[in-house]
This record gives structure tokens, C-alpha cells and sequence, in this order.
């Protein structure tokens, strides 16, 4: 018997220092920039849908870093926690919390009847798969005018006098970080481990016991849950549910905020989202005329990433203090 | 019928309309050692995925503890007690030493769906998994990412997962593939500790007749789609036959 060593990356004491800093900051950054204005109203409100893209981009990271499946529809699940909060709140009635605690359900209901078929093909086959169940779904909504508002989409989604711009970033920060803790917890458990076996070698998985196409159904569906949540939040962030919010350039979203903050890690895809979102807000307020080109920036940074640092900020971070990947 | 762990009772398989296989029937006895040879392309491997799940057979039985198998998955056949390493490396790259090992152990425990307590404090599981890797001397390496091991290392950690798994049948594909002369003794030495050790039955695929000869109780050759003869290594390097179609001039 050897020494029992941790086998996780040795984030030890000072990973949970880096950690609570950050966390203070995220509870401090909104009260700083109250004191800023208009300018400091319309950080807030940045920051909260950096908060919410982020928890969208660990979401898919379940299933695309960890898992090893690459899906192009993920949107599709986003899109059905977005329109159960519109949906409840305008049509129904419901309280905001109880829209938003059934976001996640009927989003995993969804993940689990897409993903039951999804998860029988493998590779690219599974991509093609999931991009036309996410632009079926699309359709659907786009479509039906009576039950989803078509392409109007819903608006005027109720706002509860209590939620403040401010409040409603700490809802959305406390629910951000509960779901980071859940995340990582799932990732570092014996199932998280048994989804990392399946993506360095499905066949070798299959010999040792596993199950492969139940383990990636269920991690399909946590993902979709979590995926649900996102799209609930940014849902009453705007006060509208829209088909775009379905649409295959959404699931790109969390695919490329993955590639940017690298995939091997919980929170690379989060910072990857943020810090998109961050510099084409920049590239936009540097000249209006530059909103049209973002797609050529998105391009360069995607070619940079790709070339010199392909596992991500994150694995570049590694690289540069000497730390492993996993 | 009563101590044979496994049965193979007229299996065929063609592929793409070439046959492997044309009724191939034999028996493994319960804790033998024993071996299949062939030439290359003789379907040697084949054999195996027939019997762990990895291909279905045209027609035929594979009973395993009297149980037919032939057709099942993979992951139902290993809970049954069949485990296989493999003739290519098997393992997961990008994973340590120690969590190839851990995961298995957690498979094999049944405890893979606990979302809950971190893999990293499960304390029995980590220490039958540095048991295994004691027993096939990897204990050492347990936290190096397996995927940069040295070959001979690699090949040691797939029969290390697969004694994980705590197998009554261990089919091991060429255990000894791409090793030099001196790993390869050292392997044999392992693979036959290890049957002694743990008392489960063995059967593996080797193409150096010295290692066959010398370890195994019983050879099958596969030679022409067929079963062409089995039994003692003596009888087998006597066999007319066999010296004809398979060990040549070598003999």
C-alpha cells in the first residue's frame, strides 16, 4: 500500500484561496459599479449575462470536455428553460421561483428524449444528430404561433418589485456558484470519472463494464438540466423567450467559450464565454461600424487559440506554472 | 460438462462473406492455462471478440459457465466474469496509472453512478487498486499519466485492469506483442504468478512457440478456418499436421 495520494491536480489550499478571492469580487463587483452610473447599470447587467453564459458553457462542458461527445444543440435545451420561464410567468401566472426551480426539469424531460436517440450514434454522427434534433425544435417554436409567439417570441415577461438589477445578479451569482459546486462535484465523483473513461476510450470502457450508451444518456441529460437553468435566467434577464435562444448559432456559443478557456477543466469554459463576451462588447464600443466584423475577430482569436494554445487559457495557464493537464 | 468454464460449440463467423470461422468447437477446463496459435490472419483475435461480446457469431454457442453468451455486450459478459487485455495497448491515455485502475475497481463494485463522494476518497477502492498495481509492480508509477509509460509498462497496466475485474476466464491477446527478449520473460514470469496466485483460468494468444511451449497446459491451433488440433505442448510440436500447415521448418 503506497502513500494515498490525492489524484486530482493538486489544487490544494491555494486553488481554494484563488477561489474564495474571486468569489469576494463577484459579491463586491456589482456594488462597485452601482456607484459608476449608467455606465455602472449597464455593466451590471453585462455581468450578469456573463454570469449566465458562463453557467450555459460548463453545462455543455459536461458532455464536451468531460464526456468527450461534441453536440450542436445544445441550444435546444437553453432554449426549453427559456420558454418554460416565459411560458409559466406570462401564460400561467407562476412565481418567478417556481419558473425557474422547473427550467431545469422540463429541460432535462427534453434531454432525456433527444439524448435517448443521440447517444446511439457516435462521433460525428452524434454531432449531425443533435444539430437536428436542436433545429427541429427550432422549427417547432418558430412555427407554432398559437402556444410559442413564432419568430414575436414572448414578451413582457413579469419582473417581481423586488428584483433590482443588482438583486437579480445575486440571484443569478448564488445560483451560478451552486451550480459550479454541483458540477464539480459531479465531475470529481466516481460517475465523473466513469464519463472520463468513456472519452479516452469508449471501447476499453465497454471491457471494463461500463455501460457506455446509459452513462452518456444520463450525463446528456444533467448537462441538458443545467443547460435549462441558463436559459431560464437569461429569459428573465431580457423579460423575453426567442427562437433565437434555439438556434444552432446558440449551441455554438458554449462550443467555442470551451475552445477559448480550454475544455479539460470546470471553470476554462466559463472564463473562455466571459471573456468573448467581454472584448466583442470592446470591439463593438471601440466603433459602431466594427459590431458587423465580430465574426473576423472571433475568427482570429479561435486561429490564435488553436495554434498556440490549444487546451485553452486554462491550459495555457498550466503550461506557463508548470501544472499537468488532465 | 462439469468443469469446463468455457465451451465453444460450433462457432462460425464470416465477414463481408469470407469466413473466419467454420465449426469450431472445444472446451477450456476450469484453472488450465492454455494457449491458441496460429498464423497471422487465422482469426486468432477474432476468437476472442466472438467470446467477449465484441462480435455476435453467425451460428454457434459460446457457453460460459454453462451459460450462453454469444451476442451479449461487452460490459454484460466482463460482469459475468470473462475480462480481456488487449493485443494493441488498451488503456485510458490521458488518465494516471492509479485512476485506470480506480475507475475499474469502482465499475466493478458497481458503484459508478455515485455522483457524490469525491473518486479521490474512496478509500477501499484505492487500495485494491494499488494492490493490483503492487502484484504486477506498477505501484511505483501510480500517479504518472499512463499514456507516458514505456510500452512493456502500458501492456503490464491492461492485465492489471483486467485482474481488477476479478475475471474466472483472463483472455490475454499476445501479452507479450512488441516487448524486447528480456520483457518478454519477465511477462511470462508475471503471467504465470499470477495464474498460480489467483488460481482463475488463462487463456492467451502468443505467437513465440518457446513461451507456448513452455508455459501452457494445453495448445489449440487455429489454422484454415478451423480447429486443426489441441492438446499438450509435447503433442502438439509431434503433431504431422500442425508441423505442415504451422510451425514449419521453425520445428
Amino acid at each position: 500500500m503506497g502513500n494515498a495520494r490525492n489524484t486530482e491536480a493538486p489544487s490544494g489550499t491555494a486553488g481554494w484561496l484563488v477561489g474564495a478571492v474571486v468569489v469576494v469580487a463577484l459579491f463586491a463587483l456589482p456594488l462597485i459599479l452601482s456607484q459608476l452610473g449608467r455606465t455602472g447599470e449597464y455593466w451590471i447587467w453585462v455581468t450578469t449575462e456573463m454570469l449566465i453564459m458562463a453557467l450555459f458553457a460548463m453545462s455543455l462542458n459536461l458532455i464536451l470536455g468531460y464526456g468527450g461527445m461534441v453536440s450542436f444543440g445544445h441550444a435546444a435545451f437553453f432554449g426549453v428553460g427559456a420558454y418554460t420561464v416565459a411560458l409559466l410567468m406570462k401564460k400561467a401566472g407562476a412565481p418567478l421561483w417556481l419558473a425557474l426551480a422547473l427550467a431545469p426539469v422540463t429541460a432535462a424531460i427534453a434531454a432525456a428524449i433527444i439524448g435517448w436517440f443521440c447517444v446511439r450514434l457516435i462521433g460525428l454522427y452524434f454531432a449531425i444528430l443533435t444539430l437536428a434534433f436542436g433545429q427541429l425544435l427550432y422549427m417547432v417554436v418558430f412555427q407554432w404561433y398559437t402556444f410559442t409567439g413564432g419568430d414575436d417570441g414572448i414578451h413582457g415577461i413579469p419582473k417581481p418589485e423586488i428584483l433590482t438589477p443588482i438583486a437579480y445578479y445575486f440571484l443569478c451569482l448564488v445560483l451560478f456558484l451552486i451550480c459550479f459546486l454541483a458540477m464539480r462535484m459531479i465531475v470529481n465523483s466516481s460517475f465523473g470519472l466513469t464519463i472520463r473513461t468513456i472519452r479516452e476510450n469508449m471501447e476499453r470502457a465497454k471491457f471494463i463494464g461500463v455501460n457506455v450508451r446509459r452513462f452518456q444518456w444520463y450525463n446528456f441529460i444533467l448537462a441538458g438540466a443545467f443547460a435549462g437553468l441558463a436559459g431560464g435566467l437569461l429569459c428573465e434577464l431580457n423579460r423575453f423567450a426567442q427562437t433565437e435562444f434555439l438556434h444552432w448559432s446558440k449551441s455554438a456559443e458554449p462550443i467555442l467559450a470551451s475552445l477559448v478557456g480550454g475544455m479539460y477543466s470546470l471553470v476554462g469554459p466559463a472564463i473562455g464565454s466571459t471573456v468573448l463576451i467581454f472584448l466583442k462588447i470592446i470591439v463593438q464600443q471601440a466603433h459602431p461600424s466594427l459590431v458587423e466584423t465580430w465574426a473576423i475577430f472571433l475568427g482570429l482569436i479561435l486561429l490564435a487559440v488553436v495554434l498556440f494554445a490549444p487546451g485553452g487559457l486554462v491550459g495555457l495557464y498550466q503550461r506557463l506554472t508548470g501544472k499537468s493537464e488532465t | 460438462m462439469a468443469d469446463h468454464v468455457l465451451q465453444i460449440e460450433g462457432l462460425s463467423k464470416s465477414f463481408e462473406g469470407s469466413q473466419v470461422f467454420n465449426n469450431i468447437s472445444f472446451s477450456v477446463d476450469k484453472g488450465e492455462l492454455s494457449s491458441i496459435i496460429g498464423p497471422n490472419g487465422a482469426g486468432k483475435t477474432t476468437l476472442f471478440n466472438l467470446m467477449t461480446g465484441y462480435h455476435v457469431p453467425d451460428s454457434g454457442r459460446v457457453l460460459f459457465m454453462g451459460k450462453n453468451i454469444a451476442g451479449r455486450q461487452p460490459y454484460d459478459i466482463v460482469r459475468l466474469g470473462i475480462a480481456r487485455a488487449f493485443q494493441r495497448t488498451n488503456i485510458f491515455p490521458r488518465m494516471s496509472v492509479l485512476e485506470n485502475l480506480l475507475s475499474t475497481v469502482i465499475t466493478k463494485n458497481g458503484g459508478n453512478l455515485n455522483v457524490v463522494t469525491p473518486s479521490a476518497k474512496l478509500k477501499s477502492a484505492h487500495e485494491r487498486s494499488y494492490e493490483i498495481l503492487e502484484s504486477v509492480g506498477l505501484a511505483d508509477v501510480a500517479h504518472r499519466q499512463s499514456g507516458t509509460l514505456a510500452h512493456g509498462n502500458q501492456k503490464r497496466l491492461d492485465i492489471a485492469v483486467a485482474l481488477a475485474l476479478e475475471p474466472q476466464l483472463l483472455l490475454l491477446d499476445e501479452p507479450t506483442a512488441g516487448m524486447s527478449p528480456e520483457e518478454r520473460w519477465q511477462t511470462v514470469e508475471l503471467v504465470q504468478r499470477l495464474w498460480e496466485d489467483l488460481k482463475i483460468t488463462m487463456l492467451f494468444i502468443e505467437h513465440d512457440m518457446d513461451i507456448v511451449f513452455k508455459i501452457s497446459q494445453k495448445v489449440r491451433v487455429l489454422c484454415y478456418r478451423t480447429l486443426l488440433a489441441e492438446g499438450t505442448p509435447a503433442e502438439i510440436s509431434s503433431n504431422e499436421q500442425v508441423i505442415e500447415a504451422y510451425l514449419g521448418e521453425e520445428v
